[in-house]
């Protein structure tokens, strides 16, 4: 993970490559879709719109036909 | 005061009892206004913008729903725009160029909110770094909209393809 930088952790957000959006550091996610609302720490959210298990990615994207 | 005069770029409807300020280049698609008011904010009819469709107080409430100024709105009585409640999020007197002029520091302190839109992108909003196809950017207390539906074209940001793919989820 991140290694420290002071009291706060930046949050970071990385579009990967023809993948998900990796989010790490402290923010709030809210899931205005399935009315749910968490602080995950980290998370990889699907950016191709295949996955099966919204807004998460289940590796679909790797699956090309 | 007259803030009309910050307002450019964009188009103006108004009902007689107040204007509402669109501005095309501050849209997200983050698709609040015709999910919630489709009788006054509809893509697909031109204009888009029917301020008949719906009383003043329901176009009041969405448009302060709207994430980015794309849309703005004032009363017509300019004597009513004295005393604005800060609840009136979107009132043209809380646009972010007033923000910016009036707070001395920057918001980094705020939490980061990541919000999943229904059927659409991804809204993130705060002070963050952002990473994407090599290319790296501080985005300081701003948001920006990544598409969740892999059909954009300006990938990785949303362009409203969603709308018309029609993306579940």
């Amino acid at each position: 993970m991140e290694e420290n930088k002071g009291a706060e952790q930046k949050v970071k957000v990385k579009v990967e490559d023809l993948g998900p959006v990796r989010i790490t550091g402290n923010f709030i996610l809210k899931d205005l879709q399935r009315d749910t609302e968490s602080c995950p720490g980290e998370v990889l959210l699907c950016a191709c719109g295949k996955t099966l298990t919204r807004p998460f990615c289940d590796g679909s994207h790797e699956k090309q036909s | 005061m007259d803030k009309d005069k910050n307002f450019t770029g964009g188009r103006k409807y108004t009902n007689g009892e107040i204007t509402v300020y669109w501005k095309p280049d501050a849209c997200i698609h983050a698709t609040y206004c015709f999910r919630e008011l489709i009788e006054v904010f509809d893509p697909g009819r031109r204009p888009w913008v029917d301020m008949n469709g719906a009383p003043t107080d329901r176009i009041i409430k969405v448009v302060n729903m709207c994430p980015t100024e794309a849309l703005t709105w004032k009363w017509d009585d300019d004597a009513k725009n004295h005393d604005i409640s800060p609840d009136q999020t979107n009132h043209i007197i809380f646009r972010r160029l007033e923000l910016l002029e009036n707070e001395a520091s920057p918001k980094t302190e705020r939490l980061v909110t990541v919000k999943i839109m229904p059927d659409g992108p991804i809204i993130i909003k705060g002070t963050f770094e952002l990473n994407y196809r090599g290319t790296k950017k501080e985005i300081t207390d701003s948001l920006v909209s990544l598409c969740r539906c892999g059909a954009s074209n300006i990938q990785p940001f949303c362009d409203g393809q969603h709308r018309k793919t029609g993306f579940k989820g």
